[in-house]
């Protein structure tokens, strides 16, 4: 019981009864429902699930993207679902950071502004060493003026690694990441993945499909039907 | 690094990738456009009312028949207004034993404030020069039928009154000559300083006083009005609007129809800044929503956006007024030879106002799309399908037809006009919006039994109702708006023609005794002359209205009042003269009784004269009655004579007469009024040649003027249209690329391109007709008036203009989908 405590007092992450469910013109549609979860600080979760499980829902509502229909959600002690809009984002600026499977780098900016935007939010003096220091990490030193058309899927994933750990977020959800890319590829970005992680000691919630990733992950979370199971 | 700079570095990266192309083409043509006409409107205007002021000498006079109080001049003077004194009365000359009635002009210091005098040395006549003060003391200018009919020289003598004066020029043009027909005397110029010695200023005396004033533009206003309160009724204020109607009209719709293309054109633009800041908006979504999830705040992604739009507007603002400044240039270039030498200087003001123009446009047009980017979730970084809510359509539109009727506002200065304009405007678009749901509805009930290329063609434009609907009306609107500006120039010109068609008459002949009249008329038709009726003109002066005096009926300043002061010409005629128009009543038939008028309809109004009045006139001493029986309308600006009175025949026989015409002399017949003047001596002919060529080369310049903008107005539409059409393709493209993909061959695409933006351009095409009959219906009859005229043509032809432009563009825009292999296109988008 106290260990329970002193767990649930140092998560990083903290959920009770967590639920989720959309008014359609057939009635209430529970998308996720009763989800209490506890993540500590540096762990590593893998999310997994059929298509329409929830497990987007689920990664949307921790990131404070979307609001739940009940329950509520805590991040590093602080009650996400108390919050507004405009202080979900404050929170999202202070502690995550994102990988998308379709990348999401703006088209007009080159790799370098890419990586530099976040810290560019935060008003961040250094962006610029930052991100070039970050983009070499990569292995993209090279190409820092390109813009996203100019460089290959695997690329831009790295660039869009490289923009999620600028921040040194407390907490980094991925998004199918290596959905975009073929097996190489996706290998090679999940070893940056895992590499970044490490040294930054981020917390990692990854959505995935594929149970070899998952496997890489500490702990593996099975939503079925909107309910962890 | 601060958001304004990552303002600054998205604005810039939008721009490269040419993400803004549209939007900045389209402001820099409202503010190319706005700051061009403003600058050209003002500049013109400007020179336009210098010179029309010129026929006044000056831009703003008190015409009276006494001296003013000398602190009226002591206000003119704190107003910082230039000042010049003219005093004109009859004076007989007699000179080697000749008699001759002149009219003698005494001018001040400063005269003429506004023009030039012409007057030469030679007895030739060739070396005219032009003069910026009248005569010297001591001297006199004279016409020179003076010199002729009193036997004298330049150099001699010429006694004026009882002053002893020298002639040193023979004068050939003054700017201020009334062409009226009782200043036919001819003139003699002296300086104010001699007339106190010529004694012919006596009390009782027969005299004008004209006070005339120039300066700025705002003094002579507060001074005008200042002084309006003060006058008596034998105080007359002149201006160029008041005083010369046939010029002043034509100023005044020019000046409208420059306003009206100014807001045409910002109108155009403002739609096109509307679709490309909605194409703009729709293609930020995405890159919105990954701010947002990277922590952005609603109200910094609004400062993100909209200081990029504040950045933008002012650097397109920038470079469209320094396009709009060299346009103007260009333009006054182009009509150099037409315009007047003297051009008055570009101001500054209308500069700031195209750059004002720019930034306000753009922020009512774009704010509204703009705004939504405010609502875009964080979530649609996982779900694309996520929109945001289209703004509220109370602020599109408050916005938009705030900015709107603020022009208006600044234009007509009436703010009646304005919110009439606005609710006129603001039905007619929500009675086109339910048209076209109804249209679209409807054909969505037809969709089943067409053919596959018809029914692909409409199923676009009936998929997203609201857009298709967005779309007719912003093209509608801008077609309708390029109509208007091309039926208003066309009938504005014709209207002009035909006030002042080539031969108009440019010379009157007065005084024709009863029994010359016949041998007259038939000199003027041997010489193949075109000349118009000849009237029997009888002096008399209206004293009562129903047994009451007249004075009982006056307002101060009116016609009526005018008409009143003075003896009228009054005239019988069998038939109604030539664009007179019967307004109420009826004209006499041939064998009805005598002692009926017919009265002008606009004295009738201001002395509240009605049909079946009694009139009573006094001629010489005699009372004369007669009773209204219609009420005509008649345009005082065709240069031929017209009268408020006009009798029924045998009511004035009985009193002495004399007849006046009018006639078209050309140029290269003018010896033959010599041999007129020789062989009916009484008479007097009246050259108004010179004033009608002044009032044609006037309105002559007003027409290149007015072609040019309309030109302007044109390209400004075209360019617009064409940009519209190409900010609402992405959806298409996609789909086109789609549809290949899935095996449909090129011709069926294009085809169906072809069909879906032409049906379309057809459609907005007819809204645009209901749109500007209906505004060209409310311009002339409230604020231009000219007569309405039914278009057949422009009902024709502007569907059929609209089917062709807007689906040419469409066609050319979403060509690259036949083009380009699908998948690249898929993938670029």
């Amino acid at each position: 019981m106290q260990s329970q405590i002193k767990q649930t007092l140092n998560a990083i992450i903290l959920t009770e009864d967590l639920g989720k469910a959309v008014v359609t013109s057939e009635g209430t549609l529970h998308i996720l429902s009763s989800i209490d979860l506890i993540i500590n600080p540096g762990e590593s979760i893998a999310i997994i699930g059929e298509s329409g499980s929830g497990k987007s829902t689920l990664i949307s509502l921790l990131a404070g993207l979307d609001t739940p229909s009940s329950g509520s959600i805590k991040l590093k002690g602080k009650s996400l679902t108390e919050m507004n809009e405009d202080g979900r984002a404050a929170l999202r600026n202070e502690l995550i950071g994102f990988v998308f499977q379709s990348f999401q780098l703006l088209q007009g900016l080159t790799a370098l502004e890419n990586v530099m935007l976040p810290l560019e939010l935060r008003g961040d003096k250094n962006a610029k060493a930052v991100a070039t220091a970050l983009l070499n990490r990569v292995g993209l030193g090279q190409r820092l003026s390109h813009t996203p058309k100019q460089l290959s899927g695997g690329e831009q994933q790295r660039v869009a690694l490289a923009r999620a750990f600028a921040t040194k977020p407390a907490i980094l959800f991925a998004d199918e990441p290596t959905g975009n890319l073929d097996s190489k590829t996706g290998e090679t970005i999940i070893n940056l993945l895992f590499e970044l992680n490490r040294e930054n000691q981020t917390t990692l919630i990854l959505v995935t499909h594929d149970p070899i990733l998952a496997a890489r992950c500490q702990r593996t979370i099975r939503i079925d039907a909107g309910r962890i199971v | 690094m601060s958001r304004f700079n990552l303002a600054l570095r998205l604005l810039w990266r939008d721009s490269r990738s040419g993400e803004l192309t549209i939007l900045i083409l389209a402001l820099i043509i409202a503010v190319t456009s706005s700051t061009a006409i403003a600058l050209f409107s003002d500049r013109l205007q400007r020179t336009m009312v210098n010179q029309a002021a010129e026929f006044l000498a000056a831009d703003l006079v008190i015409d009276c028949s006494t001296s003013i109080a000398a602190d009226w001049l002591t206000k003119a003077t704190q107003f910082g207004l230039l000042q010049a004194q003219t005093v004109e009365f009859p004076s007989v000359l007699i000179e080697h034993d000749e008699l001759l009635l002149s009219a003698i002009k005494a001018v001040s210091e400063h005269y003429p404030l506004r023009g030039l005098l012409k007057a030469t040395r030679t007895e030739d006549y060739m070396s005219e020069t032009t003069l910026h003060a009248g005569p010297e003391r001591g001297s006199a200018w004279v016409e020179k039928r003076i010199l002729s009919a009193l036997k004298l020289k330049i150099g001699d003598s010429l006694i004026v009154g009882e002053k002893p004066l020298t002639i040193s020029h023979v004068l050939t043009y003054e700017p201020d000559k009334k062409a009226n027909f009782y200043s036919f005397s001819p003139r003699v110029m002296i300086n104010e300083a001699d007339l106190a010695a010529t004694h012919s200023i006596q009390p009782g005396s027969h005299a004008h006083y004209f006070f005339q004033f120039s300066g700025e533009p705002q003094a002579i206003l507060d001074f005008k009005q200042w002084l309006k309160p003060q006058l008596n009724p034998s105080q007359h204020l002149l201006d160029i609007h008041e005083d010369r109607p046939e010029l002043g009209a034509a100023l005044l719709r020019a000046e409208r129809y420059l306003g009206l293309s100014s807001i045409l054109v910002i109108l155009i633009s403002g739609v096109a800044i509307a679709m490309a800041t909605r194409r703009y908006t729709e293609r930020h979504f995405n890159a919105t929503a990954l701010l947002r999830c990277l922590g952005c705040q609603q109200q910094e992604i609004l400062w993100l956006y909209s200081s990029q739009f504040v950045v933008l507007g002012a650097l397109a603002s920038a470079l469209g007024c320094v396009l709009g400044w060299f346009a103007q240039e260009v333009l006054f270039q182009l009509l150099k030879d037409l315009l007047p030498q003297q051009l008055v200087s570009p101001s500054f003001g209308a500069v700031l106002f195209g750059f004002t123009i720019g930034i306000v446009v753009l922020l009512a047009f774009a704010m509204p799309p703009l705004l939504r980017l405010k609502q875009v979730s964080p979530l649609r970084v996982l779900r694309r399908d996520l929109e945001p809510l289209p703004a509220s359509a109370w602020l599109v539109y408050s916005l938009s037809i705030g900015v709107i009727g603020l022009l208006i506002w600044r234009y007509t200065a009436d703010i009646k006009m304005t919110t009439t304009i606005l609710g006129v405007g603001l039905s007619v678009l929500l009675m086109l919006w339910l048209l076209t749901y109804g249209l679209l509805k409807l054909l969505r009930k037809w969709l089943p039994s067409m053919n596959l290329t018809w029914r692909f063609a409409l199923q676009s434009l009936l998929r997203n109702t609201s857009t298709t609907i967005s779309q007719i009306l912003a093209f509608g609107l801008t077609l309708a708006a390029m109509t208007l500006s091309f039926t208003v120039r066309t009938d504005l010109i014709d209207n002009w023609q035909q006030q002042l068609p080539d031969n108009a008459p440019n010379h009157f002949a007065l005084n024709i005794f009863p029994e010359q009249q016949a041998a007259y008329q038939s000199d003027l038709q041997q010489h193949a002359i075109k000349g118009s009726q000849f009237y029997p003109v009888v002096r008399g002066r209206l004293v009562e209205i129903n047994h009451l005096p007249v004075q009982q009926f006056v307002s101060k300043d009116s016609q009526g009042e005018n008409a009143t002061h003075r003896e009228l010409s009054l005239t019988w005629t069998k038939e109604l003269p030539e664009e007179n128009k019967i307004v109420a009543g009826t004209w006499w038939s041939h064998e009805q009784a005598a002692n009926f008028v017919s009265i002008e309809k606009k004295l009738a109004e201001s002395l509240k004269i009605k049909l079946g009045d009694l009139l009573s006139f006094t001629i010489g001493s005699q009372p004369v009655n007669a009773t209204v029986s219609s009420i005509r309308e008649l345009r005082w600006d065709t240069m031929k004579p017209n009268f408020y009175m006009i009798f029924s025949p045998g009511t004035l026989d009985a009193y002495p007469s004399v007849y006046i015409t009018s006639f078209y002399l050309p140029d290269t017949q003018k010896d033959l009024l010599n041999s007129l003047v020789k062989k009916y001596p009484s008479t007097t002919i009246l050259e108004v040649d010179l004033i009608l060529k002044q009032v044609k080369t006037l309105l002559m310049q007003l027409t290149q003027a007015i072609n040019y903008l309309l030109y302007f107005a044109l390209m400004a539409g075209f360019t617009v249209l064409f940009a519209a059409v190409y900010a609402t393709l992405d959806n298409r493209i996609y789909e086109g690329a789609l549809m290949r993909t899935f095996g449909a061959n090129r011709s069926f695409l294009r085809t169906t391109q072809w069909l879906e933006f032409g049906m379309l351009g057809f459609i907005s095409g007819v809204f645009a007709v209901i749109v500007s009959e209906a505004t060209t219906f409310f311009l002339y009859t409230h604020w231009m008036a000219m007569d309405y005229h039914f278009s057949l043509w422009i009902v024709i032809t502007i569907p059929l203009i609209g089917a062709l432009f807007v689906g040419a563009a469409g066609f050319l825009g979403v060509r690259q989908v036949l083009n380009k292999p699908p998948l690249r296109v898929l993938r670029e988008l």
